[in-house]
């Protein structure tokens, strides 16, 4: 027992008792009487005081305080009145109300509801007087004074004066004067002269009689104290009414603006504007607090205060046309003079202060410093010290043309070598002159053979380049530095460049020019075969060498096959997103010029264009071709283009046929095959489906793909028997697919799945990869349709059972690949760390290699790269799981069936099996949990593809559904037989614990 | 009624109570009525050829950019911004029922013929078709062919044609069991049923109209020399079918003959941009609707 106490572990800080402290108690109190209590059904709630004593009780409970503390609140408890009246002292009848009776609480509680006047409305400051006053009457009584008897009214006034107020009579300001009189006394004096000589001057001034008054008096005391003391007089007693005149038809003392100020501006500002014009002026919101934030939002109404403002709500219409101001002209002058009418007078009395007059002479004088003298010599352009092209003054006389040398190699190098230092600067033509000093081959660049002719390629390029980069487009989508294209680079390596490319980038891109090629093209490229001549590419993407190199590169490998090299994929500086986007321009590109109509059909960017539309992508770089073209010629293409017709099935839905009044015409017939979503979906799926063993290109791809294609290749190697093992590495695929597929695609892909393997014959190496794709699950059945020898009879689980104890067997090969397929193949076991703590330990090597590989295989999703074999092997997958998922019940009943066979296969296995198995059941039952949770958002992201998926899939629905009942069977056995085990297995490592 | 008949080309009636704009101005089937609705979020019933208003419907939460009637006058729809397309009582003015389903904002709404099912056209690039019989809140059927947002849609007895930013015209023939896909190769912003059933006007982004054969998928005329670059406009033909009538962006109405393609007749109706033109089923009339604010009644 002891050791089992000392196994005990404590969570969490225990409970105090309740009897400990009288503070526990207060504390107590104070969190019921914050309302914890609240939940409380009532009649289990407790009513206590502040010191979290029981107030209510029954009359015998309690003790002592239940009369102290319950009834009349003194020590000596209640005591009756005695009633004494006499003749000389009559008791008087008291006149009870209801306040005699009430506990202190209570009054405060009553004195709530009391009507009173709040202060906040005492416009004449009347009540605040009164409240003061009463205030100071009873500090009066409470502290007694020298003086007895409450204070006088006059002694005792309230303080209702502002803080400016009373600071400015601090200050010396009297009240009726404005603030501008207080008069410090030497500059006084000087006044005082200045208007006793005015006044002498013009006797019908308006301030005659007061300064006549002035003058009269003679005292310069008197004079001033005169107004100070008279004005004192007369604006201490002015009630505020009188200064601000009540002229609305609000309640006294109502403000209607309280707790919106800028409204009281905006009514002022209104007010103002009708007493200034008369006619009313249009309020200008346009600054104020009232124009709406974002000018666009139609005015004169708002959307709902729970929705919110979207870019729907936007007033698209405001933007080209003001229909406030479109009645202008209607109007005509009239409206415009009246509102220059309007600008001068608020010009007028903007800067003014009412009562003022604007000085004709300022004292103030606005400092202006002249404007820095420009040297003569002054070019307001900057100049960089390494220039680019400023080497070569384009003002230069161009060299005299010279024919080009007789060699062609030289030719086209002094070419390249002329258009990339054009490109990167004379900064590089020194440094591949220093580089290629020795190489005979550049002696062009020394003066050598051929130098008169570099100069004369060199000047054309620069004066190209200038051209160009009047355009937008040059040189702003990569630095500079990366211009070097593979052509220019190929040539300082001395390859055999391209013949034509390069005098195809030196061509200026005038539209004719473009023209007459794409004619030329046109002709020469009616057929695929020319294809085999990467001489001869189109150059689609001309303003965009390196584009088109790879371009070039994509070309010759499409049609020539064989491996990819992994740089081809685009350089380096390119996302992987702008890869695939380019990769997919490319493809399009390709089937423009492959159907020969690229003179007169739709050019790539174009097509691109429509296809932006409809994806969201950006094509940036191609959009800018379309200015090469010109728009007629556009136009013409267009035309001879539009309108398309393109047919497809649907199928209305058959409430839709009984809702039209018209027979379905699909009716008793199978559901179509949806067909693919877009432009984009075809793009992306049909060159994969064609070159099906095409290698990936994609970079992203590129590692685990290249490593599958190792694998592959070695499982070809190895025969039969790792054909399982490479099958297991491709499980993160549908793993990865069971986790996202939706269910109602897999009832579909149900039927539509064994009629996948009917599939035409030109997808034979597909289906040998597809065989190998498939998980070992199915390998039987599937077995049976590719007519490949299986035994019949084997369970499947002991099937896959086998499988397993190759792969061990071939791990011992010592071929570092397969160890680490090996450890792949297990890692899906990684992940259901509930098993025995020993395995946990050795797979927990590679959980991150899970999450690599899961991302990796997600990346080959996405690319949508993915060959057609693949995605038919995913797609049964898909279904098997699903399947797996759903009848789950029923494994349980078959498992103990099963797991007595696996019994019986060998022990030393064991572990290795149950690892598998283990993997297996995760992933049942991933697709049990995730699969509901994450398709929703999975098939949005994702529709595209599993578009594609479906329609392959589904493509054949109507046969062969034995099978796949059949089909069904298997899978439902193979992961109860799996968990069965692994059940099993979990039990006995407990049993090895405790021992 | 003949082909000679004059244009409406004079200003009947003004009609005006929506405040902003007024995004569509539909005839009733038999002309006596006309619809509006407007981004203040209401649908008005106006009676355009004594320029009286009857009724407004309020219940939408943001701009209104569609709206229809059944032939027998009984039920309305309209859609909006507020991603649901509302069935209304005409008489009682309620909201029979709410359509949600789509993703974003509805563009275009209709009844089909036996006003038994509305088909709307979203913004979220799908075609729904809502049962108005049933209880269901489920579409019918979804059609998501587009490739971008639906503007516009026509319904015949048989078939629902769809215009859409992606440049197609699709048709959904629901006897054949086809979808016809046309592509214009430029945004369509509304697309229009000859009365003869037999083309569909077609109004691009391009700044013009195209007419399309339906059989063929031919196109038959290019309509020019209006604006359409930005805003979702009408268009429409005139009951004889002789004319093709395009509002443009500067507030001007446009006459082409059909034939020939030639402006007839083009004149400023408002100051702003035309959204809306309809004409009436059988008289010399048509109503325009602008983002001034106002309807304007046409009568030769």
């Amino acid at each position: 027992m002891d050791v089992d106490e000392d196994d005990f572990v404590f969570y969490g800080t225990p409970i105090e008792r309740e009897d400990d402290t009288s503070t526990t108690r207060k504390k107590k109190a104070v969190a019921e009487a914050s309302g914890h209590l609240r939940t409380l059904v009532p009649w289990k709630q407790e009513v206590r005081d502040e010191e979290g004593r029981r107030r209510f009780h029954g009359a015998f409970s309690g003790g002592f305080s239940a009369g102290y503390y319950n009834t009349v609140g003194s020590k000596e408890g209640w005591t009756p009145q005695t009633f004494t009246s006499s003749r000389k002292n009559r008791a008087e009848i008291k006149k009870q109300s209801i306040l005699n009776f009430l506990d202190e609480d209570e009054k405060a509680d009553l004195d709530g509801d009391s009507l009173g006047t709040s202060s906040q409305f005492d416009t004449f400051g009347s009540t605040a007087a009164e409240l003061a006053r009463k205030q100071a009457e009873k500090e009066q009584q409470q502290r007694p004074s020298a003086i007895p008897g409450p204070a006088p009214d006059e002694i005792v006034l309230p303080a209702s004066d502002s803080i400016g107020v009373s600071l400015l009579l601090k200050m010396g300001w009297r009240r009726g004067r404005s603030i501008k009189d207080s008069r410090p006394g030497s500059l006084y004096d000087v006044r005082r002269e200045a208007r006793k000589a005015f006044m002498a001057l013009s006797s019908e001034d308006v301030q005659a009689p007061i300064s006549g008054s002035e003058l009269v008096k003679g005292d310069p005391e008197m004079v001033s104290e005169l107004p100070t003391s008279s004005d004192d007089q007369l604006f201490d007693k002015t009630p505020v009414y009188v200064l601000k005149p009540k002229q609305d038809m609000h309640g006294l003392g109502f403000d209607p603006f309280k707790d919106a100020p800028e409204f009281r501006e905006r009514k002022r500002s209104r007010m103002s504007e009708i007493k200034e014009a008369g006619q009313g002026k249009s309020f200008s919101t346009k600054n104020s607090l009232f124009g709406f934030k974002s000018e666009r939002i139609a005015p004169g109404f708002g959307i709902g205060a729970l929705e919110e403002l979207d870019a729907e709500d936007e007033d698209v219409y405001a933007s080209g046309y003001d229909f406030g101001n479109s009645y202008v002209q209607e109007i005509g002058d009239a409206t415009r003079l009246s509102l220059e009418d309007n600008k001068k007078k608020g010009k007028k009395e903007h800067g003014v202060l009412h009562g003022f007059k604007v000085a004709s002479v300022t004292d103030y004088q606005t400092e202006r410093f002249n404007p820095p003298v420009i040297p003569k010599d002054f070019v307001p352009i900057h100049v960089f010290s390494a220039p680019l092209e400023d080497t070569y003054k384009l003002a230069d006389s161009p060299p005299p043309e010279v024919s080009p040398p007789g060699d062609k190699d030289l030719k086209v190098l002094i070419e390249g070598v002329a258009t990339l230092v054009a490109r990167c600067g004379k900064l590089f033509e020194d440094l591949s002159r220093e580089k290629n000093q020795s190489n005979p081959l550049f002696s062009f660049l020394n003066g050598g053979d051929g130098h008169q002719y570099y100069l004369r390629k060199l000047w054309e390029e620069n004066q190209k380049r200038n051209d160009h980069s009047k355009q937008p487009f040059a040189g702003k989508l990569y630095p500079t530095e990366q211009k070097m294209t593979a052509e220019s680079r190929g040539k300082i390596l001395g390859e055999k460049p391209l013949e034509k490319s390069s005098s195809n980038i030196s061509s200026p891109a005038s539209s004719v020019a473009t023209v007459n090629l794409q004619v030329n093209l046109s002709d020469t490229f009616t057929k695929p075969v020319s294809f085999a001549e990467p001489q001869e590419v189109a150059k689609p993407f001309r303003d965009d060498p390196p584009k088109q190199t790879r371009f070039e590169q994509y070309l010759k490998e499409k049609y020539r096959g064989g491996l990819r090299s992994k740089e081809s994929g685009g350089s380096s500086y390119m996302s992987e997103a702008d890869r695939a986007r380019e990769r997919l321009e490319f493809e399009a590109a390709a089937v423009a010029i492959e159907k020969g109509k690229w003179g007169n059909e739709i050019t790539p960017s174009q097509q691109l264009v429509n296809l932006s539309g409809t994806t969201g992508l950006q094509f940036t770089s191609a959009g800018t071709e379309q200015a090469g073209v010109t728009k007629a010629e556009e136009e013409l293409i267009t035309k001879k283009l539009y309108p398309r017709r393109e047919e497809f099935q649907w199928r209305p839905a058959s409430l839709l046929c009984k809702r039209f009044d018209l027979i379905d015409p699909y009716v008793g017939k199978p559901p179509l095959a949806p067909r693919t979503r877009s432009k984009m979906d075809s793009l992306i799926f049909m060159p994969d489906l064609l070159n099906a063993d095409k290698p990936e290109e994609d970079a992203r791809v590129a590692p685990s793909q290249s490593e599958n294609e190792y694998n592959n290749k070695e499982a070809a190697l190895r025969g039969d028997e790792v054909e399982v093992e490479v099958e297991n590495v491709e499980r993160p695929v549908d793993l990865y697919k069971a986790i996202f597929s939706d269910d109602s695609d897999d009832e579909n892909e149900d039927s539509g799945l064994h009629k996948v393997e009917h599939q035409p014959k030109n997808a034979e190496a597909a289906n040998t990869t597809l065989s190998r794709l498939i998980a070992g699950d199915f390998l039987e059945s599937l077995g049976k349709e590719l007519g490949l020898e299986v035994p019949p009879e084997r369970s499947q689980s002991e099937h896959n059972f086998k499988g397993k104890e190759v792969t061990n067997i071939s791990t011992k090969d010592t071929n570092s690949s397969i160890l680490s397929v090996d450890r792949k193949l297990f890692m899906p076991s990684s992940a259901s760390a509930d098993g025995s703590k020993t395995e946990v330990r050795k797979d927990n090597l590679y959980p991150l290699e899970v999450s690599h590989d899961d991302a990796s295989r997600e990346a080959i999703g996405n690319s949508t790269q993915g060959s057609g074999s693949q995605k038919r092997g995913i797609g049964l997958f898909e279904n098997v799981f699903v399947k797996s998922r759903v009848d789950v019940s029923q494994e349980r009943k078959e498992s103990t069936f099963t797991g007595q066979q696996d019994q019986s296969s060998a022990s030393s296995d064991d572990e290795r099996g149950r690892r598998g198995s283990k993997s297996r059941r995760r992933k049942s039952r991933y697709s049990e949990g995730e699969t509901t949770d994450s398709s929703d958002g999975y098939e949005d992201r994702h529709r595209s593809r599993s578009r594609g998926r479906k329609n392959d899939s589904s493509r054949e629905k109507s046969s062969s559904r034995k099978h796949s009942k059949h089909h069904k069977h298997k899978s439902r056995r193979s992961p109860s037989s799996s968990r069965h085990r692994s059940k099993k297995h979990h039990s006995e490592s407990k049993r090895e614990k405790r021992k | 009624m003949s082909s000679g008949a004059k244009l409406p080309t004079t200003e009947a009636n003004v009609l005006k109570g929506h405040e902003g704009g007024v995004l569509a101005a539909r005839f009733n089937s038999d002309g006596n009525y006309c619809l509006s609705c407007g981004k203040d979020g209401t649908i008005r019933l106006w009676n355009p050829h004594r320029g009286i208003h009857i009724k407004t419907y309020k219940s939408h939460g943001r701009q209104v950019r569609d709206v229809h009637v059944t032939p027998d006058n009984s039920k309305l729809t309209s859609c909006g911004g507020d991603r649901q397309v509302f069935y209304w009582d005409v008489a009682t003015g309620h909201v029979i029922r709410k359509f949600a389903g789509h993703h974003s904002e509805v563009n275009a709404v209709k009844f089909n013929h036996y006003a038994s099912v509305v088909v709307s056209a979203g913004y979220d690039r799908s075609l729904r078709v809502w049962d108005c019989r049933s209880h269901s809140t489920q579409p019918i059927q979804i059609m998501d062919t587009f490739s971008d947002s639906v503007m516009s849609l026509c319904l015949t007895k048989t078939e629902i044609i769809a215009g859409s930013v992606d440049g197609t015209v699709r048709t959904f023939d629901i006897r054949i069991g086809r979808e016809i896909s046309d592509d214009l190769g430029q945004p369509v912003n509304c697309i229009t049923l000859s009365n003869d059933g037999n083309c569909v006007l077609a109004s691009c982004l391009d700044s013009t109209l195209r007419l399309m054969d339906r059989s063929t998928g031919e196109l038959l005329q290019e309509y020019k020399g209006h604006t359409c670059k930005s805003f979702k406009m009408d268009c429409c033909l005139t009951n004889t079918d002789a004319h093709v009538v395009g509002g443009s962006e500067d507030g001007s109405i446009f006459f082409w003959d059909l034939v020939d393609a030639s402006v007839v007749s083009s004149f400023r109706a408002h100051s702003s941009v035309v959204t809306s033109v309809s004409y009436h089923p059988k008289d010399n009339c048509m109503i325009t609707a602008s983002v001034d604010g106002t309807i304007r009644v046409w009568k030769s």
